[in-house]
């Protein structure tokens, strides 16, 4: 066990050398984009008129001072880091005085309740339809899965637009955006969770449709890959039943495909990011997507750190869970013989 | 048991099918080894998935039928066998044991998969008993029982595959080419368990293909001769290593290695060219290009079959040379 615990200990200090990194560049990347975010929110205060240059140049200077911009990078950095540690990852540019934390939390839960379901069904689908074209062939094989192809083969944006103008413009059977009618507010009432469920109809499907044909294509040629190995042959020829050999071929086939979803549940914070603003859901991709556009470099700063946490931990299960699946990698990472 | 007439060709594409096995015909009973000896690419492998009932496409089985215990099916349509028979009655030792456990189940669970395959009563924890009882009675560590495949020898995999293969008292063992893959001292392992399996009854005939005639010799009691999916030749080990017939058989018995004082000196002969494209084979005997004996006959028409149903050889040469000692006996 200790050579598995210096294998865990390596694996994490490696993943904290990456965290520091990406959280320098984290830092960085929003500040080189070109323009300054007080320029966009003095500008929009102006338009209407409401305010003198004289008065203006005052609010410019107070935001500027107040968001720390007139301090030198490493200072801002310095700061940045500091807040960070105590948790606190500052407040919104384009909303303040809203919190970064506030914003994210108010987003988040949309997103993942959209996400996840979305991402597990469409990979247990796709890799069932893998094994099953693999394994019966036929219809399944001509016919279904091709379907299921040409449909992920489109860019998903494509697919949601598709289905928003087929669905709720055209016939209109579901609403064209939102994640809840706009004549409400969140409640724990019966009305809100059934406008909830109508707006979430062609998100969901979007993404679950999109999702089947990649994971297939991947678990059927895996399945096809083992069909043919030599234990199948063994197993067939002494008579084990159908079904268990199904489960073998399921899970020698399944490595690459565990690699898949747990990147898929790793990014899915920035994964729908466009279906989300096809669709005016009011998740984290919308929320970045408005904050880009405004040079909100806390709130960019606060996504960003939340899908680099989630692909850092989603590589690092997957480490680990291809040592439970196959016992040669086990034994390999470990040492033992 | 006695499998007649087999016909099994491969698809290839849209060309001519692959004649691998044309029109074999043998008969095996209790107790016996029979060996099949020949080159690669002669139909060995072809004719063990065959009679182990594995043959899938492209492999299609064009004729033939088995009989065994009374029984007698089609071997045309292998998947319409009764589940029973594969591993009950025929089971296979395959070639490669190094790919034939699945590598994410330990041994344990694959027995348990074997053992309830055929008697979904037995419990899990019986069926690993019966396989650690058998384990011991062969004088092989039960711990393996616990291994993943990986962490055994291939030696050692080799000796397991016998083992849960031989599980289920099957009448027949196809081994294919079990040896090809291991070293000389674990060949003798191997051998020395198929015997001890022999010994102990827990199987009773062996079907042993290789291309090893040496190592045939030490363990099958009858040799069949294949070359180019059909019979050259059939007799005891015996008759087989000591006075072969086909030009065939003897060609494949000069060009093995003999540590024998008088043969050391021999220039080994080997024989000449390749076995031929399956897909366009020779008219008459399919030996002919090859022959060191060839008439003008063997390329034209069929080698006639002389001898007896368990001692015989196809050949022209041999039939020819049959009818001048006939010739020479009836004159004395």
């Amino acid at each position: 066990m200790t050579r598995f615990h210096s294998y865990l200990m390596n694996k994490i200090l490696w993943f904290a050398l990456a965290f520091c990194i990406a959280l320098t560049l984290n830092f960085l990347l929003p500040r080189l984009i070109p323009g300054n975010p007080v320029d966009v929110i003095v500008s929009e205060m102006t338009t209407g008129g409401a305010l003198s240059s004289e008065a203006a140049k005052g609010v410019y200077t107070a935001y500027i001072a107040e968001f720390g911009l007139d301090k030198p990078m490493h200072e801002q950095f310095l700061r940045y880091m500091g807040n960070l540690a105590r948790g606190d990852l500052g407040i919104s540019f384009a909303r303040s005085p809203a919190r970064v934390q506030t914003l994210i939390a108010q987003a988040l839960p949309w997103t993942i309740a959209l996400q996840l379901p979305a991402i597990l069904t469409g990979w247990t689908l796709g890799n069932l339809l893998g094994v099953l074209t693999a394994y019966r062939k036929g219809v399944l094989d001509r016919g279904v899965f091709p379907i299921f192809m040409f449909i992920s083969s489109m860019p998903y944006y494509c697919l949601a637009i598709i289905l928003l103008y087929l669905f709720a413009v055209h016939f209109t059977i579901f609403p064209v955006a939102g994640g809840y009618s706009f004549a409400m507010t969140p409640a724990p009432t019966w009305e809100f969770f059934r406008s909830a469920a109508e707006h979430y109809v062609l998100p969901f499907s979007s993404l679950v449709l999109i999702f089947i044909g990649g994971q297939s294509v991947g678990m059927r040629a895996m399945s096809i890959y083992e069909l043919d190995a030599d234990y199948v042959r063994y197993s067939r020829s002494l008579g084990v039943a159908d079904n268990r050999i199904i489960a073998y071929i399921f899970r020698n086939a399944m490595l690459p495909q565990i690699t898949g979803l747990a990147l898929a549940i790793g990014s899915m914070v920035s994964g729908a990011l466009i279906t989300e603003i096809v669709f005016s859901y009011p998740g984290i991709g919308s929320l970045l997507f408005g904050s880009i556009r405004q040079n909100d470099y806390p709130v960019i700063q606060g996504i960003t750190l939340l899908i680099m946490i989630g692909v850092l931990i989603a590589n690092f299960l997957v480490d680990i869970a291809y040592g439970f699946i196959d016992p040669r990698i086990r034994a390999r990472t470990i040492g033992e013989r | 048991m006695i499998i007649k007439n087999v016909r099994a060709y491969y698809a290839a594409g849209s060309g001519p099918e692959v004649k691998a096995v044309d029109g074999v015909s043998l008969a095996i009973r209790e107790g016996d080894v029979l060996g099949i000896a020949g080159e690669s690419g002669c139909g060995k492998s072809t004719l063990a998935a065959v009679m182990s009932l594995t043959a899938r496409p492209p492999l299609n089985v064009k004729g033939g039928e088995m009989s065994l215990n009374g029984k007698t099916f089609s071997l045309v349509e292998q998947a319409k066998f009764p589940r029973d028979w594969h591993g009950k009655m025929v089971a296979l030792l395959p070639q490669r044991a190094m790919n034939s456990l699945n590598p994410t189940a330990r041994v344990r669970d694959f027995v348990v998969d074997v053992v309830r395959a055929h008697d979904s009563t037995v419990r899990p924890r019986a069926a690993i008993e019966q396989a650690r009882e058998r384990l011991e009675q062969l004088s092989l560590p039960a711990r393996v029982l616990e291994s993943y495949p990986h962490q055994l020898s291939g030696g050692m995999r080799q000796r397991v595959v016998a083992v849960i293969s031989t599980l289920l008292n099957p009448q027949v063992l196809i081994a294919d080419e079990p040896t090809s893959a291991l070293d000389v001292s674990s060949q003798k392992q191997l051998v020395l368990l198929l015997k001890l399996l022999l010994e102990c009854r827990f199987i009773t005939r062996i079907v042993y293909i290789t291309h090893d005639l040496p190592m045939l010799s030490n363990i099958a009691n009858f040799i069949i001769v294949m070359y180019a999916g059909k019979v050259a030749e059939i007799g005891t080990t015996q008759q087989i290593v000591n006075e072969p017939r086909h030009p065939y058989t003897h060609a494949l018995i000069t060009s093995t290695l003999d540590p024998d004082l008088r043969v050391r000196e021999h220039q080994l002969e080997g024989i000449r060219g390749a076995p031929p494209d399956l897909r366009y084979p020779p008219t008459g005997c399919r030996f002919h290009p090859r022959c060191p004996r060839v008439m003008e006959i063997c390329s034209r028409e069929e080698p006639p079959i002389v001898g007896e149903e368990e001692r015989y050889a196809a050949c022209w040469w041999v039939f020819e040379q049959s009818k001048t000692a006939g010739g020479k006996e009836a004159q004395s």
